[in-house]
Parts: C-alpha cells; sequence; structure tokens
C-alpha cells in the first residue's frame, strides 16, 4: 500500500477485503504467465495509482507499438510487489517512500535524495527491478481537519494541533498507524495525545468520517482531490516529520533488457507531474467521476506530445 | 514459526481480538436470527411477499461491504463508526440464508401431516408451534450455520469501520507487507468458521434424526 492504500470514495470500492485480494493474487498466478511479448502494467488499488498505471500503459503503446495488458488496482503495495517480482507484472508505479520504509523496512528519513538513491540501488540488487526519474509530485501523508475547525482554532500547522489534540477525535487507515514513518513518530515528534487511541479504520472511509464530524482529524493524501471537494484543509508538516513520496515506475531489468524502447518512453515522463497537477488529475476521476483513460489521454496530448 | 512466537508476545492483545470477533459473530447472528426466523414463517403465510423480501436480503448481499460502512456512517443510531455499524452491515448480511431457510422448512412440511394436524383441530398457532417449526427445525438449523460461518469470515471486515476483531491483523498485515500478521488475523478467523460449522453440523443432524 502506498503511502495511500486511498480509495478515496468510499463507494463502489469492495476489494479491500482482503480474501478477494488473495484471490486476484492466484487468479494472476494462473492466468498471467503467458505476456511473453506483451507489457503487463499493474497498479495499486486506488485512484492515483489506476491514473499513472494507464499514463505509463498508454506512453508505452503510443512510444513503443508493443502491446500493453493492464492489471490494475490490485490490492496495495503487498500484492504489487508479489506481482512483479515473480514476474506476473513488468511495472507499476511506486513511491519511494513506501518501497523505502514498507518494502525494505529501512528506518524513516526526511531526505529526498537518499531515500530515492537507496531505494533505487537495493531495488535493483535485491529483486532486479529498475527505478525510474520520479514525475514530479510528492504525495505525502496529510494531516487533514475539516475547513471550518481550522479556521475556528486558526490551526495551519501540524504543531498548532498539539494543544486541541487532548479534546479530538482521530481516525486513522490502519497502514498510518502501524508505519514507522506513521502515526507513533508524529505523535512524539509534534507531541501530540489525543483524548482516546485513534480509531483504526479503511483510509477511504476515514474522509467520510471526517466530513461527517465522527472523527476531528485523519491523516489523508496530500495528492486527493477529495480534500477539496469535502471542504478539508491540510495542515503543514512544520517539522518535516514524513519522509518524501515520490512516484516513479518500477520496472523489471528483464523487460527492460528485451525491450530498451520502453526506458526510453518511461524517461519522457520525468518530472513532467507537480502536486497540483495530481490532485487535479485525481479529482477529475473522484469528484468528477471522469473516464481514467480519458484523462491520462489528455494529459499525456498536452504534456508530453 | 515466526507466527507462534507472534501469538507467545501478543497473547493478551489475540484473545481480546478473538474475543471482538466472537462477540461481532454473535450479536449479529443473533439479530438476524430474530429478524429473520419471524420473517421467514410471515412469507409462508403471505407467500405474494417471498419475492420482494427475498429480492431485498438478496441484494443486501451484493453491496461491498466498504460501500455499505460508506452509507452507514452518517446514519444515527445505527451508523457512525464502530462495532455497531459493523454489526448493522453483518446483520443484513446473515439475514438471507436465515428468512430463505426458514421459509423453506416450515413451507416443505409434508401438506398431509398439515392436513392431519387441522383435522385434529389445531389453530394455526398450535399448527406452527406443535408441527411446522418443529419439523422444520433440521432445514433452519442449516440455515443459521451458514449465517454463522459466512459471518466469522465477514466480521474480519468490521475492522475497516474500527470495530475490531481479528480483522486488524490482516488490515495491519496487508497494510505494511507482513505475511505474519496477515495468518495471525486468518488463520484463528477460519478455525472459528470451521468450528462453528462443525457444532452446528452437530447439532443440524441431531435434530434431523429427531424429526424423523
Amino acid at each position: 500500500m502506498s503511502p495511500h492504500p486511498l480509495s478515496p470514495s468510499p463507494f463502489g470500492r469492495g476489494g479491500t477485503q482482503s480474501l478477494p485480494r488473495c484471490l486476484g493474487l492466484l487468479a494472476l498466478l494462473l492466468t498471467g504467465c503467458a505476456h511473453r511479448d506483451r507489457v503487463v502494467v499493474g497498479s495499486k488499488n486506488f485512484t492515483e495509482s489506476d491514473l499513472l498505471g494507464e499514463i505509463v500503459a498508454q506512453q508505452i503503446e503510443r512510444r513503443t507499438g508493443l502491446p500493453v495488458e493492464r492489471r490494475f488496482h490490485l490490492g496495495g503495495t503487498f500484492v504489487c510487489h508479489q506481482a512483479i517480482t515473480s514476474g506476473q507484472i513488468d511495472l507499476y508505479v511506486e513511491y519511494s517512500g513506501t518501497a523505502y520504509t514498507a518494502v525494505l523496512k529501512h528506518a524513516p528519513v526526511a531526505d529526498r535524495d537518499s531515500v530515492y538513491r537507496t531505494v533505487a540501488r537495493d531495488y535493483a540488487q535485491r529483486f532486479g527491478l529498475a527505478w525510474s526519474k520520479p514525475f514530479g509530485f510528492d504525495n505525502t501523508f496529510a494531516i487533514t481537519i475539516r475547513r471550518r475547525d481550522g479556521t475556528r482554532y486558526g490551526l495551519t500547522r501540524i504543531s498548532d494541533l498539539a494543544r486541541l489534540a487532548p479534546r479530538w477525535k482521530a481516525g486513522f487507515g490502519y497502514e498510518f498507524l502501524e508505519r514507522a514513518d506513521g502515526f507513533r513518530g508524529l505523535a512524539s515528534v509534534y507531541g501530540l495525545r489525543f483524548a482516546a487511541p485513534p480509531t483504526a479504520m479503511d483510509l477511504g472511509l476515514t474522509y467520510r468520517a471526517l466530513a461527517d464530524g465522527k472523527v476531528d482529524v485523519i491523516a489523508g493524501n496530500s495528492t486527493d482531490g477529495q480534500i477539496e471537494a469535502l471542504d478539508l484543509v491540510v495542515l503543514e508538516d512544520d517539522r518535516r516529520y514524513f519522509p518524501p513520496y515520490e512516484a516513479a515506475p518500477v520496472i523489471r531489468q528483464a523487460a527492460i533488457q528485451r525491450h530498451p524502447e520502453i526506458a526510453a518512453a518511461l524517461a519522457q515522463l520525468a518530472g513532467r507531474l507537480s502536486d497540483a497537477d495530481m490532485r487535479r488529475l485525481n479529482a477529475f476521476a473522484d469528484v468528477e467521476h471522469r473516464d481514467i483513460a480519458t484523462i491520462a489521454r489528455d494529459w499525456l496530448r498536452a504534456a508530453v506530445p | 514459526m515466526s507466527l507462534l512466537s507472534f501469538y507467545a508476545r501478543n497473547s493478551q492483545e489475540v484473545l481480546g481480538l478473538v474475543g471482538q470477533h466472537l462477540y461481532l459473530v454473535a450479536i449479529s447472528t443473533g439479530t438476524a436470527i430474530v429478524i429473520g426466523v419471524p420473517l421467514g414463517v410471515l412469507l409462508t403465510r403471505w407467500p405474494a411477499w417471498r419475492g420482494p423480501v427475498l429480492g431485498v436480503a438478496n441484494v443486501f448481499q451484493t453491496v461491498p461491504s466498504l460501500a455499505l460502512f460508506g452509507f452507514l456512517i452518517p446514519l444515527p443510531f445505527i451508523g457512525g463508526i464502530g462495532a455497531t455499524t459493523a454489526i448493522v452491515a453483518l446483520v443484513l448480511y446473515a439475514l438471507l440464508p436465515i428468512i430463505r431457510n426458514t421459509y423453506e422448512g416450515v413451507a416443505g412440511v409434508d401438506p398431509a401431516v398439515r392436513e392431519a394436524a387441522r383435522g385434529m383441530g389445531m389453530t394455526d398457532r398450535q399448527l406452527l408451534a406443535q408441527v411446522e417449526l418443529p419439523l422444520g427445525f433440521g432445514v433452519i438449523l442449516a440455515g443459521v450455520r451458514v449465517a454463522t460461518v459466512v459471518s466469522v469470515g465477514t466480521a474480519t471486515i468490521a475492522a475497516a469501520i474500527g470495530a475490531g476483531g481479528l480483522g486488524v491483523y490482516i488490515f495491519r498485515g496487508v497494510a505494511v507487507v507482513d505475511d505474519t500478521l496477515i495468518l495471525a488475523g486468518a488463520l484463528p478467523a477460519a478455525l472459528m468458521a470451521l468450528g462453528a460449522d462443525a457444532l452446528l453440523g452437530v447439532a443440524e443432524r441431531r435434530f434431523a434424526w429427531r424429526a424423523r
């Protein structure tokens, strides 16, 4: 899971149970073995990952002419990592900070370059996987509150939260509660003590719980379209606690050796997506419910002509 | 074995989650029985309602649980975050097999037996209590058995709405890419489902035998 096993809309996404996940993985194992001359692109089970997967897939199709098979909405980092290391998919988009802490199990650091360098080196050595250059945006954890609370209490930074926390309720996704760069570290760096232990729940549902006033603070994702749509605001990480989460395509070295033109196609995407761009594309999908393939095609046509 | 050492280190927590899981299953299945059995009996009296009622119960089965939670969060009394919402969802999922089997069990009683009972001067209430329910009990129990086993598995989703249970380990394990954690939640849930199935299976056979 990403920073972000985010299903920004809680509706229409039943796929977070782990049984369907395992079945999905099994189906992959059974059916995914016949892709010799196709490129199989995977994505995780949230909108941004689907969007980036589609962008990568279309870029490969139009630049190399290779047939691309899409295996989207796989159950998070765990499933994607298993699928790519076993050769069931050839590439998917991963986040540097997620690979660093969740896959490689390093202790979090906030230095952007060293995270990317370490991840690229370790992935090449340990898994035979190559990291392309990042897209250019940083999808970090976003400590998020309702806008009217922000205005009423004058909250703009996470350090402002400490004085209110004892009266507030928090609801966090499991990933944020578990990860080394998640809640525990945040609580100690900022001295946060909530009235009760944070409620552990599905990440997509935390947005809804916050908007409906069932909790007062959540940890969302900074590029998420729901933040503006639900009239929420993100508090500034003024003590720079969260490590960078730069998204970049991860690809099997074997696939690049077979088709070096894929690497060239992916290189054209480097640095083309800012935080604001990504938020806008996510909102197209989540808030305006536009088709992901169309969003990807329009963006590619405009940004990478 | 890392799973065993995990249990050894976290025995308190494991027991707590198992307890929560059993609580969710017991309350929800119990509620589904209290609602579903009378509803199933009513359907045998008003067969015209059979299609619509079973249809609605069927629809609940098809709604993904996260979507259901999303709808339930804003509702007063039955919604919000926590055990209540999870139980409401589990009840909705458990209703179909219970209603259907109650209907089948009661409606499937041999018409000759029913006629004989009426011939003996039984009222509708006596017929139900002394003939139809005892004879249909095995089938009704089979429905309860299916509902219980399914609930044990489905209750893992309660962890998505802050209601705890063994799903907590599964969600945490999936979140941090940890097989041991996933197994720590999935294995006891599977054993619990097998146990419930075996237990209710024994009860079912006993009653089927007695009815004969």
